[in-house]
């Protein structure tokens, strides 16, 4: 941190890129050209993702909840990434430590709830939205004002994992620019700094997930071609493998493990891991037993199962993009898992080649975040670099037999939708259920069930005669929402898939509100300053429209459209809020039909692949283009 | 949708890839919502329209059996297994027996035995393709064609079956 930095309340707000991990957390921006990571005033940049909640009601994150943990390990939330947009009946969420749950009342949402001193329930959302919290406050020490964040998820996480991952950061007061999977903010890091095109693959071995994502780089254009991975594989499995071991040779059977025992177990066996990156062998000392010598080579056995596991997802994502190891021309390695000599040592002889890795496995993910919240906010400063995601996960209905109709299939590019068309199966049926899962499974029981609604109010009609359409829509965070339509009859329903174990707005409204000091006053404070900015924002982009395709106006279009800005410009400098909004909503209307005109001009010129010619031609292309994009 | 128009190319079934990857390249560029995080929500809601369109079009191209599919329905043809002529018979009892011996070789966890199936199947799905390709290109009838959809299908159902055996054979 540099100290002769003046304070300035003024300062303009800075972008941040946040990775939510399952052991550790952390937060970075990009300074002049280059994305660093934010430490916090011990200089430490990695926040382990624990909070403990005590029983005066004081909520500690990272470092010292780590020391509170084996104390009041019911109060301690450890890894709570695994439970996010779980149900409480969820068997994983059983399986997964020393927390209380409360059941939920019959009927209610089944979020899962810790028990914890001083707070009675949290849910996973709010114990994340803690941790984002104590990031941004990190952030706002470096930056003074910090503006949205881009915070990454697994590739691997499904619709309800991101849903609740937007949710912790509204509630931790951060507007989310956007969320990108890790594998490709890892290789935005890379991609910048070494300028380099290709294929290559990006191994993420983290704490609690394994991610294998291939993607192609091309003048700029960063485009994932499959993604894949074991949403159940970490780490903390290496560590568990050597806890089993050592438990085993100190003669602990099942009966007689506590959990307080397990914990230090576990605690030795992740020092043994570390010490073993170098050593060749270490003697784990359990406080109270005799020492149990590990050597490494005995360590690479009991993690070998892990790494098969590994092997067989980067395998077929290799197959899903149609790439052999020759064709790699790098391989990333993320997360600290990949620092362990064996995981190397695998990955070279599993990709033929030896794997990249000049950034700090911990940190290059978070730094590709900066680097995408850089780019986003930055309005087009570094307009030649985009990324392509896909969908990790194919997404269908159920039809009949219990068999999964794909609709999406997985590694389609995002933004996307698809449409698919369905009939009754008895006579007069005036409901249609519709059953949404996700997953590459043939029957819907072995998939991720994500929502159910019904289509109702269908006339009465001979079955097979009802024309019912669903429509997918995947936008750029990777959330779906599903349109369903009786087509005889235009009856017409829309569900934005947020399952019943999420939350919804009503409710993290009032979290919100709970969380401000002074509730509706700074809330609508809030809501004031960010739609002038908001408003100043439209203004400036819109300006700059009518100056870069002033052709493009029909008559007395520009006089419309100029007296809508001249309207959202004075309320913008009023108070109320809702008065800028009516505004914005107004000036879009006038500029609809405009902006359909410079897309199409954008298209034509994307086509015939340069970015500005002679205006006449492409005018003239814009039209033949036109027509095919014209619905 | 015209998936061959919206990506500004002919629309045939012999398509190189690596161009057709490069136009969607440029148009995401043109396009993606990230290019308009700080344009009003009317050229927003244009861009993701677009981009949406734009990306349909690629997963149909891309795919030979979507892009089949696409050709065929550009000259009026109904498509979709339902709206199909059943396939040949004889192609079916082979597929079958193909199938069996497939079943075979997992129940015997022989991996190299299901390879050596899914090559066989993988170069006939290739022939297929190259039938398809010179179908449409000569511009005959279209029933032959929408046999060859039929047959394409079963081999991509009969491939997905052999990587779901091999992960489980893996595992």
């Amino acid at each position: 941190m540099n100290l002769l930095e003046i304070f300035d309340p003024k300062a303009p707000p800075r972008p941040i890129g946040i990775d939510l991990g399952t052991t550790n957390s952390l937060v970075a921006y990009v300074s002049g050209e280059r994305p660093i990571a934010i430490a916090n005033c011990d200089l430490e940049v990695l926040v382990p993702s624990v909070v403990s909640y005590l029983p005066s009601g004081e909520i500690v994150v990272g470092r010292r909840a780590v020391e509170l943990a084996s104390e009041h390990p019911r109060d301690t939330i450890v890894s709570v990434k695994r439970f996010m947009g779980r149900g409480a009946d969820d068997p994983e969420t059983r399986r997964l430590g020393p927390y209380e749950f409360i059941q939920p009342a019959p009927g209610a949402s089944n979020t899962v709830r810790f028990k914890v001193e001083g707070r009675g329930a949290v849910t996973p959302v709010e114990v994340s939205a803690e941790i984002l919290r104590m990031l941004k406050a990190q952030a706002e020490d470096e930056l003074r004002n910090v503006g949205g964040a881009v915070i990454t998820v697994p590739a691997y996480f499904d619709d309800a994992q991101r849903q609740a991952t937007k949710d912790a950061a509204r509630l931790a007061g951060l507007e989310v620019l956007r969320l990108i999977n890790e594998p490709t903010a890892a290789a935005l890091a890379y991609g910048l700094e070494k300028k380099k095109s290709g294929t290559f693959v990006v191994y993420d071995l983290g704490g609690g997930t394994f991610d294998v994502t291939t993607l192609v780089l091309d003048d700029g254009v960063f485009q994932v071609r499959s993604t894949g991975g074991d949403s159940q594989l970490g780490g903390d499995d290496m560590d568990r493998a050597i806890a089993q071991e050592l438990l085993l040779k100190l003669g602990f059977d099942q009966g007689r493990q506590t959990p307080q025992l397990v914990r230090l177990v576990l605690d030795e066996s992740r020092k043994a891991k570390h010490a073993l990156t170098t050593l060749d062998f270490v003697d784990a000392e359990v406080p109270g037993q005799r020492l149990v010598r590990i050597t490494r080579s005995r360590f690479e056995d009991l993690i070998r199962p892990l790494l098969e596991r590994t092997g067989a997802a980067c395998r077929r994502a290799l197959k899903d993009a149609g790439l052999t190891p020759k064709n790699i021309d790098g391989v990333i390695l993320v997360g600290g898992a990949t620092r362990v000599p064996a995981v190397r040592k695998y990955v070279a002889q599993l990709f033929e080649k030896e794997p990249l890795s000049d950034i700090d496995p911990d940190q290059v993910v978070a730094l590709g975040a900066a680097v995408q919240a850089d780019l986003l906010a930055g309005q087009g400063q570094s307009e030649d670099i985009l990324l392509l995601d896909v969908i990790p996960l194919s997404l269908g209905i159920e039809v009949g037999g219990g068999v999964v109709d794909k609709i999406l299939p997985r590694n389609s590019t995002i933004p996307c939708s698809a449409r698919s068309t369905y009939t009754t199966q008895k006579d007069n049926q005036t409901g249609f259920e519709i059953h949404v899962a996700q997953g590459e499974r043939e029957m819907v029981a072995d998939n991720r069930s994500l929502a159910r609604f019904t289509l109702k109010g269908i006339p009465p009609m001979p079955a097979g005669m009802a024309r019912l359409e669903v429509t997918f829509q995947v936008d750029a965070d990777g959330l779906l929402g599903v349109r369903a339509k009786e087509v005889t009859t235009g009856i017409e329903q829309t569900v934005s898939v947020k399952p019943s174990y999420g939350l919804d707005d009503s409710t993290v409204e009032q979290m919100l509100l709970e969380a401000l000091d002074h509730g509706e006053d700074d809330l609508t404070r809030r809501r004031l300053a960010e739609n002038r900015v908001e408003a100043s924002r439209i203004l400036v982009a819109t300006r700059k429209g009518l100056d870069a395709d002033a052709d493009l106006l029909e008559e007395g279009e520009r006089a419309l459209i100029e007296e809508a800005c001249a309207k959202l410009d004075e309320a913008g400098r009023g108070d109320d809020p809702s008065r800028i909004h009516a505004r914005i909503a107004a000036l879009d209307d006038a500029t609809k039909a405009f902006a359909g005109r410079r897309m199409n001009r954008a298209i034509a010129r994307a086509i015939e692949g340069k970015k500005v010619d002679t205006i006449e031609k492409s005018v003239e292309h814009a039209k033949g283009i036109e027509e095919a994009h014209a619905r | 949708m015209d998936p061959f128009a919206t990506l500004g190319m002919p629309a045939n079934f012999d398509v190189d890839l690596s161009v057709v990857e490069k136009t969607h390249r440029e148009l995401s560029r043109a396009l993606h919502p990230d290019r308009y995080v700080a344009s009003g929500a009317s050229e927003r809601r244009a861009a993701l329209g677009k981009a949406v369109e734009v990306n349909e079009a690629w997963r149909i191209v891309r795919d030979p059996i979507r892009r089949a599919e696409a050709l065929l329905e550009l000259r009026g043809v109904e498509v979709g297994e339902t709206a199909e002529p059943k396939a040949d018979p004889e192609f079916l009892m082979e597929m079958l027996e193909q199938r069996e011996a497939l079943a075979d070789a997992r129940q015997a966890r022989d991996l190299p035995g299901v390879r050596r199936l899914a090559a066989l199947v993988e170069v006939r799905s290739r022939d297929a393709e190259r039938e398809m390709a010179a179908g449409f290109a000569g511009g005959g009838p279209v029933a032959p064609l929408v046999a060859k959809l039929a047959e394409l299908r079963f081999y991509r159902r009969f491939l997905d079956e052999v990587s779901a055996i091999e992960d489980e054979l893996a595992a």
